[in-house]
């Protein structure tokens, strides 16, 4: 109902004062009310007192007239002659002298001589002897009395000469013109009634009255015996009157009264100028209260209200406006607290926004940002034709960073890259980093060409390492470049393709690459997989399958290579190349490598406790040789399987000891420490040299297939064959060769001096029941099995897709 | 005045005596109700049968200090009264009493006629200018009355001897009681207390 300040402050000051001037005026009213009514039991009073005095007087006046008419001697000299007549026409003669309506002659005896009303009625004793009593004792008596229906003012007198001789009687007929006259006097309205009560009824009959008409009312009003020396009250509201009654005569059943009143209500009404005044205090009071209380609201909820739009302002962001503060009052205070306030929330607004939108380790923008300004620039392609290129990029080594130099380092790289690429690019250029190790950068406005050149930049500046305290960290990278609008309809797919393209740069070792469409289902296939492959170890989906390592020199199998296939429940045998780049991704890899090394040293184990030594080679990623609980693990295993050592030959590529050459050094050498045989896989894909790996406590060099595949064809290629096993042979390493399909391979290989070959030619890789079965009947059994020559032995070996 | 009643006790004296020469003398000592000497009573003795042998002398009534003076006097039927006025004011002097009606017009010193008391009874006095003014005159058909002074003591003299009937007044009892018969010898001199129970009279101041 009042929701508003303002209204509430002016209805509580209003209503409060409306409250005050109410109970004011009532109290005030009744005050007056009570008043009005004792001020008329005064006059009331007062007016009674003097009424009953003027009767005194009245009666004083009419016995002194009539004694003085009484001592007349003309009217004594008639009454002495006895003669009726002449005493009846004396009397008339001199009461009408005072005004006396009536005169009787009373003889001594109190018989009536003679009567003015009563002419020929015959003798008869007076009514009112105790007047002659009374008039003897005292000279003159008086009363008012009742004769013939009309209320007369008696007065008797005796007639002197000089002794009483009769008496005389006179008769003042008590009428409305003595009520008006005594009215005149005490302010009252004066009544005289006559009781006419009978047996069983009661009632009053006006005699005489100054109300005139409305006598009749009075005598309707009046109770039967009111009690005299008591204020009664008739009538009601404006007819209320307050009288008292003054009993004159009692004569037989007849009551003779005289009653005074005042009306009540003509009282009040002298208060009635008070009450207006009042009610016009009143009125101009409360108008000038609103006007004050609207005065004080609008004081109060004016600058409330502006205050209520300053913080409105706040709320939709604008922080610009301050307050306006002029008051010194606690509303002046409020809108200083709230300037505080805006310049507080804009600060932090701000921070916020700034740690929103950006990476606080390199300060560039963060991966929210990014996404912003490049559905931005999307919008931006949209509606002016043109392009963007995508470029994502993560580090290749950064996880060896920093799980071996810590964070610290780990930190100094990113923000060393971070550097590098902002100090490489334009400057309406984006550079982000995503999180991690993972970088974007936004190139507005450029040819796709233009973004491949970018890329190859990038990689040139990375090539420098980054010097942290002093050491040189040598941090690669891989790029994936996606174009927009070609590689994707909105920004989350353009990305999405900048990101498989990097892995396919990654993968391929191509430093960078271009998305192209057909990455797509591979990428596809291995994001279904990498859920699966949780399941896979649990499940029981993985198999090792081992590919027999055939001696050159004895046409045997020597060795066997242990190689993963996932026997998918839905497709089919998966090779590893599908897979295992998800593993290393996810970390998923230990496990694996766990599972693979447990079950070729299990299944090693075994064989050699049923008496066929089998040399097993198990393939180690790169990241299996940064985990420094390898060799622990894998001595356990040994243990627990009882195979020994030496039957086991690890597989490790190129790129596994470039990533961190003297980490991998001191694993290979507690590895080598244990008994393990040690190979380095696919040598001469990656750019190690010989004299590094000379220092490497290996002891097999695997050729990589690609040139075993094609030293038949070309010259070059057969050359670098036949001098990697001279090498090879020459630093004491046994030299494998990989890939061996035909035979023409095979005796080139014998010819070249290879120590062992590899490859469908001899067989594919085999189940370990079915390559028993192979080693009883094939001809490269292991009854030409020559133990001693036989040491090396690859295991795990990703059969590449392409 | 019904009420009024007039009770005599009437005493007979310790004795009766007489006296020396034809003539009687007879003395009343007259009280009022309460035993005090009842001044201006008038005590007289009549025979009814008798003739009355004595002319009647005639009286006087001043008016003094607006007073009539004596205020109770008794004089015998058919004595003229004068009326002289002694102060220096006018008076009017007048009767309505049935006795004797009279009026004498505004005077001053003796008046020309005086006013002969024809009728037995109580004639009241007044003055119509002066109402203070009162005086009663008790006019008796018989020459032997006598008046009581301040000791109650009211004198007869000269009363032949025979049976007479006895009355007293005053106006405190408007008209005369009768005491009873009374015998008088020659010579002889007789004594008789007597009561008369009066109301007061206003205007009495000297009797």
């Amino acid at each position: 109902m009042f929701r508003r300040l303002r209204t509430r402050i002016i209805f509580f000051f209003v209503a409060l004062l409306a409250l005050v001037q109410i109970a004011a005026f009532v109290f005030v009213n009744a005050a007056n009310s009570t008043n009005a009514r004792q001020k008329i039991e005064g006059e009331l009073l007062v007016g009674e007192r003097l009424f009953a005095r003027l009767l005194e007087q009245n009666r004083e006046r009419l016995s002194q007239t009539a004694r003085v008419m009484a001592a007349d001697y003309g009217l004594r000299e008639a009454i002495a002659t006895d003669d009726v007549n002449t005493v009846i026409s004396a009397l008339r003669n001199h009461g009408g002298r005072i005004n006396a309506n009536m005169m009787m002659l009373v003889s001594l005896d109190r018989n009536v001589v003679a009567d003015t009303f009563a002419l020929d009625t015959r003798p008869r004793q007076f009514e009112f002897p105790m007047l002659i009593e009374q008039a003897a004792r005292q000279g003159s008596a008086s009363s008012i009395e009742l004769i013939n229906g009309h209320a007369y003012q008696l007065v008797v007198v005796p007639v002197l000469a000089p002794l009483p001789i009769s008496w005389i009687v006179l008769g003042f007929v008590v009428d409305d013109g003595l009520a008006a006259e005594l009215r005149q006097l005490t302010g009252l309205q004066v009544s005289f009634l006559q009781s006419t009560a009978g047996p069983g009824s009661t009632g009053w009959r006006v005699l005489a009255s100054t109300l005139g008409s409305e006598g009749s009312s009075l005598a309707s009003a009046l109770p039967a015996l009111p009690a005299a020396s008591e204020v009664h009250r008739i009538g009601e509201e404006a007819e209320e009157q307050q009288i008292r009654v003054i009993t004159l005569d009692h004569f037989g059943d007849n009551i003779l009264v005289a009653v005074l009143q005042r009306s009540v209500a003509q009282a009040i009404a002298s208060f009635d100028n008070l009450r207006q005044t009042l009610i016009a205090l009143g009125a101009l009071s409360l108008f000038l209260s609103v006007a004050g209380s609207i005065a004080i609201a609008q004081g109060i909820t004016r600058p409330i209200s502006e205050l209520s739009e300053a913080a409105q302002r706040m709320q939709a962001g604008d922080y610009s406006q301050p307050v306006d503060v002029t008051r010194g009052d606690e509303i002046g205070v409020l809108a200083t607290s709230l300037n505080h306030m805006r310049e507080g929330i804009a600060a932090r607004e701000s921070e916020i926004l700034r740690l929103a939108y950006q990476d606080t380790l390199t300060d560039l923008p963060n991966r929210s940002r990014f996404n912003e300004r490049l559905q931005r620039a999307i919008g931006n392609v949209k509606q002016q034709d043109g392009g963007l290129s995508v470029l994502m990029m993560d580090l290749d080594r950064f996880k060896y960073v920093n799980d071996t130099l810590g964070h610290n380092a780990g930190d100094h790289v990113l923000r060393e890259v971070g550097k590098r690429l902002r100090e490489l690019l334009r400057k309406d250029d984006m550079v982000a980093r995503l999180g991690g190790d993972e970088f974007a950068i936004l190139l507005e406005g450029v040819e796709p060409g233009n973004a491949a050149t970018v890329a190859q930049k990038i990689l040139a500046s990375l090539e420098k390492p980054i010097d942290y305290l002093g050491q040189p960290l040598d941090v690669g990278t891989s790029i994936g470049i996606a174009h927009y609008p070609q590689h994707g309809a909105d920004a989350g797919t353009v990305l999405r393709n900048a990101d498989i393209a990097m892995y396919v740069a990654k993968r391929n070792k191509t430093g960078s690459a271009v998305y192209d469409p057909q990455y797509d289902t591979h990428q596809q296939e291995h994001l279904s997989l990498l859920s699966d492959i949780r399941r896979a170890v649990e499940n029981n989906e993985l198999r090792l399958y081992y590919q027999p390592k055939i001696s050159l020199s004895s046409s045997a199998a020597a060795a066997v290579e242990a190689l993963l296939r996932w026997i998918h429940p839905t497709r089919g045998v998966i090779p590893p190349a599908e897979f295992i780049p998800f593993a290393e991704q996810t970390g998923y890899i230990k496990v694996l490598t766990r599972w693979v090394l447990e079950e070729s040293i299990r299944q090693c184990g075994k064989w050699h406790a049923g008496g066929l030594d089998m040399k097993v080679s198990v393939n180690i990623s790169a990241r299996d040789l940064m985990n420094r609980d390898l060799p622990d693990m894998i001595a356990q295993l040994l243990a627990k399987y009882r195979t020994p050592a030496a039957m086991i030959c690890l597989e490790i590529t190129e790129s596994g000891f470039i990533e961190d050459p003297a980490y991998a050094h001191k694993v290979l050498d507690r590895l080598n420490a244990l008994g393990l045989q040690l190979s380095i896989d696919d040598y001469g894909t990656g750019y190690s040299s010989l004299s590094y790996i000379a220092q490497l406590p290996v002891d097999e060099l695997k050729i990589d297939r690609s040139f075993v595949m094609r030293m038949l064809e070309d010259k070059t290629t057969s050359m670098i064959v036949r001098s990697t096993i001279e090498l090879g042979h020459s630093l004491g390493l046994k030299v494998v060769a990989e890939g061996v399909e035909d035979e023409d391979s095979y005796r080139m290989l014998q010819q070249l001096g290879c120590d062992h070959a590899q490859g469908y030619f001899m067989s594919r890789p085999l189940p370990a029941r079915e390559l028993e079965e192979w080693l009883r009947t094939s001809q490269w059994g292991q009854t030409k099995y020559e133990p001693n020559n036989t040491a090396r032995i690859s295991l795990l070996k990703p059969v590449k897709s392409s | 005045m019904n009420a009024m009643f007039l009770r005599i006790a009437a005493f007979c004296a310790l004795g009766l005596f007489a006296t020396t020469g034809a003539a009687a003398e007879f003395t009343a000592t007259i009280t009022d109700g309460t035993g005090q000497p009842l001044r201006g009573a008038i005590v007289y003795v009549s025979d009814a049968n008798a003739a009355s042998g004595n002319k009647a002398k005639a009286a006087k009534l001043d008016q003094v200090d607006k007073t009539f003076v004596p205020q109770v006097s008794v004089v015998q039927t058919g004595t003229p009264i004068e009326f002289p006025n002694s102060d220096n004011i006018r008076h009017q002097v007048y009767s309505f009493s049935p006795a004797k009606v009279f009026t004498l017009k505004l005077y001053s010193g003796r008046p020309a006629e005086p006013v002969v008391f024809d009728k037995p009874g109580v004639v009241v006095l007044g003055c119509n200018i002066h109402d203070t003014m009162i005086a009663w005159v008790l006019v008796v058909d018989t020459p032997w009355f006598g008046k009581a002074d301040a000791q109650g003591h009211a004198v007869i003299k000269g009363i032949p001897a025979g049976t007479y009937e006895l009355s007293a007044w005053h106006p405190g009892v408007m008209l005369p009681v009768s005491a009873g018969q009374i015998e008088i010898k020659p010579q002889e001199t007789l004594s008789r207390a007597m009561k008369l129970a009066v109301t007061p009279v206003p205007g009495l101041t000297s009797p």
